[in-house]
């Protein structure tokens, strides 16, 4: 075998760059209390359908998201394109190719409609493509339009697997692509279409990591693992897939669909603003508020609805957690969506209804405040939710219990100004 | 024999504990009716500075549990951990508790949200009941050890600025009255010794409370292990 970066003729009936896309270097992982992976060592080339095999429980899923950078290595190091992504003293990189990735989750929103879901799959490669012809191929051209959690099961299953897809279709270098059993739900027509995919496109030059216990995606295999030895299988002579799409740089693509996420479910207002409805609702409950002097229970009044709507945190954190969207996320080269900007804008709209309600008037330094105690708080709750997200049951942890640690801060800040 | 120990140390403390409580309300003198608001209430501070000694104690072993467990993976680590968050809680709750009896009494308001003290104590206490709650709302693993772990490393940095608070800002708590270093906070004789007695008999009953909280975690991990046995694994 070449050096990296060398030409290999002839691998797979092709010509091929000889570049690992994959490494998984003596790696050790653990799950609960026990070890799934003990030097562990795998390596994916340009052209290699390497299927995982083995029972339920053998650690083929530990292997995937290890390659996806999901899990933290005790010992060893991973990989993307030669360069290190994650190792065991901590060290996780951005890797600098994106790579396609379905997990045994889908790891798509359920808010999001199919086309939106495949658009940011799509951004996230700097491309953009028609996809009519793509959603055609499965079936899917008249559920474009739909969210994605009015499809079934396996409608569902295939936009995620068109998703891990996507980065291989419109990257122009060879492109790694990692599938936990794709063809899960899939109707036979699905899987045909799928494996005759995965043929053309590792034709083409991209690699693809495969966990699967189908018969039929075993016969497509050009290397099988049974998670202790590599055999070779026969050679990939599938007609190469063209690329599809055009370069279209995007930026600020995690924000973007944060915010989209937020707006398409309204779940900033329902959560966020509705909260600060609340406390403004139960201070008005309790008599005038115009009539309080001015001063300590006045600023913590008007500022209140704002502290209040950040602790309620960023929206977008718990649509994440749906069907293990936040992996999904952040096993990819971006980080994981988040609505900066929501808490500023609901902390200005509710203390400048609070402004107007205690005082009559509109104040401008403490609408900036009211802004900044908003994201401020937002920001910090998000931090602490996102600091459970190892956990297995996120959702169940009292992470809540330690939000009294803002209260110190905004009272001290309501003190201070009260005193202007 | 290390069994009985821990039962010992417990019992031992809990006596020690329940003659401060005496000692307190019945022999230690009074402070001079001019240094405090409500005079008599001050005779909680007999239970509520050692507790708050004690609590520290814990927070210091939960700490270097945590770091254990995140450096080294040490088992005992985690059984520190465990054992320093429930010690930590029982002590917390129990300074936090007399507090507010005191603050009630003495400030007229059993909490103050600007006091640095009072409110970094008290996220102390809620970081510790986080951590109880939080370990029996998961399943044992890396996983879970590693994200409570690093609460319990960065939960320390409260730790010194708690001990610190009062002396950069004294808003409503008394400064210190021990190792000022001039005579102005000094304790009367009487009282100094009923505090040392309450420090030693907390000191006694939380590291009694360690021994035993290690015994059941690691009780519960023999369980762990004999089921997962059981189960077919290795």
């Amino acid at each position: 075998m070449g050096g990296r970066g060398s030409i290999d003729v002839g691998r797979h009936g092709g010509i091929h760059m000889a570049e690992a896309l994959l490494e998984i270097e003596g790696v050790e992982v653990r799950r609960g209390m026990g070890v799934v992976l003990s030097n562990f060592s795998l390596d994916l080339h340009s052209g290699d359908i390497l299927i995982l095999q083995g029972i339920n429980g053998s650690g083929k899923s530990t292997v995937i998201e290890t390659a996806s950078r999901l899990l933290p290595l005790e010992h060893g190091a991973v990989k993307h394109h030669g360069k290190m992504t994650i190792d065991s003293d901590g060290r996780r990189v951005h890797p600098r190719h994106p790579f396609g990735l379905v997990l045994q989750s889908n790891g798509a929103i359920g808010s999001e409609t199919v086309d939106a879901h495949l658009s940011t799959v799509a951004k996230l490669c700097n491309a953009e493509l028609d996809l009519s012809a793509l959603l055609d191929a499965y079936g899917l051209k008249h559920r474009s339009g739909d969210k994605i959690a009015y499809l079934s099961g396996g409608q569902a299953r295939k936009v995620s697997v068109l998703g891990a897809l996507l980065p291989a279709m419109v990257a122009e270098s060879p492109t790694l692509v990692i599938m936990d059993e794709p063809d899960s739900g899939l109707d036979e027509q699905a899987i045909t279409t799928l494996m005759t995919h995965i043929q053309s496109l590792a034709a083409a030059g991209h690699a693809f990591l495969i966990a699967t216990h189908n018969p039929s995606m075993m016969a497509i295999a050009t290397h099988v693992h049974d998670l202790e030895k590599k055999i070779e299988q026969k050679p990939n002579d599938a007609k190469p897939h063209k690329r599809l799409g055009a370069n279209a740089p995007a930026r600020w693509v995690s924000t973007r669909s944060a915010h989209r996420y937020a707006r398409t479910t309204r779940s900033g207002l329902a959560r966020n603003g509705l909260t600060a409805l609340m406390v403004l609702g139960c201070a008005l409950a309790l008599g005038d508020p115009a009539q309080l002097p001015s001063g300590l229970w006045e600023t913590g009044g008007i500022l209140a609805p704002a502290f209040a709507a950040g602790l309620t945190g960023d929206p977008t954190t718990h649509l994440l957690r749906e069907h293990r969207a936040e992996d999904w996320w952040r096993a990819q080269s971006q980080p994981t969506p988040a609505a900066h900007g929501l808490g500023l804008a609901i902390g200005l709209v509710t203390t400048l209804a609070a402004c107007y309600i205690y005082t009559g008037g509109v104040d401008l330094a403490l609408l900036a405040l009211g802004g900044i105690i908003g994201e401020t708080a937002m920001l910090g709750t998000r931090l602490l939710h996102q600091s459970t997200r190892r956990l297995a049951r996120p959702n169940a942890v009292f992470i809540r219990l330690l939000l009294p640690v803002f209260i110190l801060p905004w009272a001290l800040i309501v003190s201070w100004a009260s005193k202007w | 024999m290390a069994a009985r120990s821990a039962e010992a140390l417990l019992g031992v403390g809990f006596l020690g504990i329940m003659a401060t409580l005496y000692l307190g309300f019945q022999w230690a003198p009074s402070v001079s009716i001019d240094a405090f608001e409500s005079p008599a209430a001050q005779r909680i501070f007999y239970w509520h500075v050692p507790a708050a000694w004690a609590a520290f104690i814990a927070f210091a072993v939960l700490f270097a549990g945590s770091a254990m467990w995140f450096f080294k993976r040490s088992p005992l680590g985690w059984r520190l951990h465990v054992a320093g968050a429930e010690a930590g809680l029982a002590c917390g709750l129990i300074t936090v508790w007399s507090g507010c009896v005191w603050g009630a009494a003495e400030w007229g308001t059993p909490w103050d949200w600007t006091d640095v003290r009072l409110n970094t104590f008290g996220l102390l206490t809620l970081l510790a009941l986080f951590l109880v709650l939080g370990r029996q709302s998961q399943p044992d693993g890396v996983e879970t050890r590693d994200t409570f772990s690093t609460f319990g490393l960065y939960g320390f940095i409260l730790v010194p600025l708690t001990y610190i608070a009062t002396r950069i800002w004294e808003i409503r708590h008394p400064g210190p009255v021990i190792g000022t270093g001039d005579d102005s906070g000094s304790l009367a004789g009487d009282m100094a010794i009923v505090l040392l007695l309450g420090a030693l008999s907390f000191t006694v009953f939380i590291l009694g409370h360690i021994l035993m909280s290690m015994r059941i975690t690691g009780l519960e991990q023999r369980l762990e292990q004999v089921q997962h046995q059981i189960d077919g694994g290795n």
